[in-house]
């Protein structure tokens, strides 16, 4: 029997959901069946903590006296984006400091303002009737800003690729440190515990579905960028390659520094791993049977990130069971598997995710649009010419 | 018995013949495992030493009083465990497994298993690594 948005969140309500995460709900359907288990199980919590560089923050600074429209902007040596209104501006992840470089950049700021710390704003400007200040140095906590918060345009990919380098450098890359010849696998994903491989068909999750988001509740706000869904999949509709992404908002004062992290790869820049529990409501037996999947159905490449072009060669097709495992065979060679994202801090955050709605802290907001499926990704296109 | 000590060294405490004392006073036998020394300025050394329990014993107390500062050492590296996140992406690089993953996907050290290559400081993205020397 098919259930609604609404009389999940009544049962939420009155503390009579059953919440489980994705990894529970494993052993439910094997005991139950997909049937009588989506009878039973409400709502599935899913989750994933790793790097994703697409993300950054809206900030407000409230007018000084005299008033200043913001040009050049640094937030602890940080650069900011100048070209919104007066005092707005958007601080990018992975953007390096100008003094310590990809070791502090923008996702450390984030964090750090999300800690409470103080950071030091620096702006210039060119000075106008209006906007008579043309300098400005001080300093600011979030507390002190009007309106701040993430606009992640792209988080949460739908799989990714598994990374191996088959050349005889060693690779350091945003997949990690890539020992030559083959020397090691790197893979980032929850696998059976993340958000987008429970829902592969996005039945569940659209525009205005709530989350949480380090530590928030915030919202997916649209679909992410390069979002393919046309993208390759098993019979069942699982993505075999990289699929849909989400871009995800949510007020940074409501948010835990635990969740948001800055990173550094090294040789390659700046990242933040950014915490998000989604929800996935069992509205009928075809969600559950979806949410039922297991590290050894979920499907990705190894791909050899040596290849300088886009287009790099895939060297196998692997699980994520046989990822988890240690290693996996390629050509005879057992090779070295080890994962970039936090698995521990999933399962922390699935599990806090869980606590939200067993107690009628958080409720489910339904999709106020479903995202199109069948969508493709393109590339750029190097036109030659200076002029057209 | 083998023991791994790091010593440092105020400026003052450079420029004694500190190792002929460890091998004639002492019998101890020693790998200079890493030194940043140099003669009146203060530095570090990293020695394995292996020797009689009691001489070791014997040969720190010499150490210290000639103002030389011994710490036991497992590994040279620090694992700080507010900034880990357990993401993994040190043991990618640990090709001797002293760091890896547990079955709950906790990141553990096993600081006697470490071969001093020092890549796991560079591949943890949170920078939660860190060199004792």
């Amino acid at each position: 029997m098919a259930k609604t948005y609404q009389e999940i969140n009544e049962k939420i309500a009155s503390g009579e959901a059953v919440v489980v995460t994705a990894e529970e709900v494993i052993g439910i359907v094997k005991e139950r069946g997909v049937k009588e288990a989506s009878e039973y199980v409400d709502v599935v919590t899913t989750a994933t903590f790793g790097p994703m560089c697409s993300s950054g923050a809206f900030l407000n600074f409230g007018h000084s006296d005299p008033p200043i429209r913001m040009g050049e902007i640094t937030i602890n040596g940080v650069e900011a984006y100048g070209g919104l209104a007066a005092v707005d501006t958007y601080l990018g992840a992975t953007q390096p400091s100008q003094d310590r470089g990809i070791e502090y950049g923008g996702a450390h700021v984030i964090h750090d303002l999300i800690a409470g710390k103080e950071v030091h704003l620096v702006a210039k400007s060119q000075g106008t009737d209006c906007y008579p200040r043309k300098d400005l140095d001080t300093w600011v906590k979030l507390e002190d800003l009007n309106e701040a918060y993430l606009f992640n345009p792209r988080n949460v990919y739908q799989n990714y690729n598994a990374a191996i380098n088959g050349s005889s450098q060693r690779l350091y890359t945003y997949m990690g440190i890539l020992q030559p010849n083959m020397g090691n696998i790197t893979y980032s994903t929850a696998g059976e515990l993340s958000p987008l491989l429970n829902d592969p068909l996005l039945k569940t999750i659209g525009m205005g579905t709530r989350i949480f988001f380090g530590g928030a509740q915030g919202h997916v706000s649209w679909m992410g960028t390069q979002f393919n869904t046309a993208c390759p999949r098993d019979d069942k509709g699982y993505p075999q390659t990289p699929g849909a992404t989400l871009a995800l908002i949510g007020n940074m004062k409501e948010m835990d520094p635990k969740y948001i992290r800055g990173a550094v790869y090294e040789g390659y820049g700046t990242s933040m791993f950014v915490g998000v529990g989604i929800p996935i409501p069992i509205l009928n037996e075809e969600i559950m049977a979806f949410v039922a999947v297991e590290n050894k159905d979920l499907y990705t490449n190894v791909i050899d990130y040596s290849v300088p072009k886009k287009a790099k060669p895939t060297l196998k097709k692997v699980s994520y069971a046989e990822l988890r495992s240690g290693s996996v065979d390629i050509n005879g060679k057992s090779i070295k598997t080890s994962p970039l994202s936090s698995l521990k801090m999933a399962r922390e955050i699935a599990e806090e995710l869980n606590n939200w709605i067993k107690k009628g802290k958080f409720f489910l907001q339904e999709p106020i649009q479903s995202f199109p499926m069948g969508n493709t990704i393109k590339g750029l296109e190097i036109k030659e010419g200076e002029s057209r | 018995m083998t023991k791994k000590i790091l010593l440092s060294f105020p400026q003052k405490a450079t420029g004694q013949p500190m190792a002929m004392e460890l091998i004639k006073t002492y019998h101890l036998d020693f790998n200079i495992l890493k030194a940043f020394i140099d003669d009146n300025i203060k530095g570090t050394l990293l020695l394995e030493i292996k020797g009689q329990e009691a001489d070791i014993e014997a040969g720190i107390v010499y150490l210290r009083e000639h103002q030389i500062g011994v710490r036991d050492i497992e590994s040279v590296v620090e694992v700080d465990e507010n900034k880990c996140v357990s993401c993994g992406a040190c043991t990618a690089v640990c090709a001797v497994g002293a760091l890896e993953m547990t079955a709950d996907w906790s990141l553990v050290h096993h600081d006697d298993k470490c071969l001093e290559c020092m890549l796991c400081v560079k591949a943890c993205p949170m920078r939660a690594i860190h060199a004792i020397i």
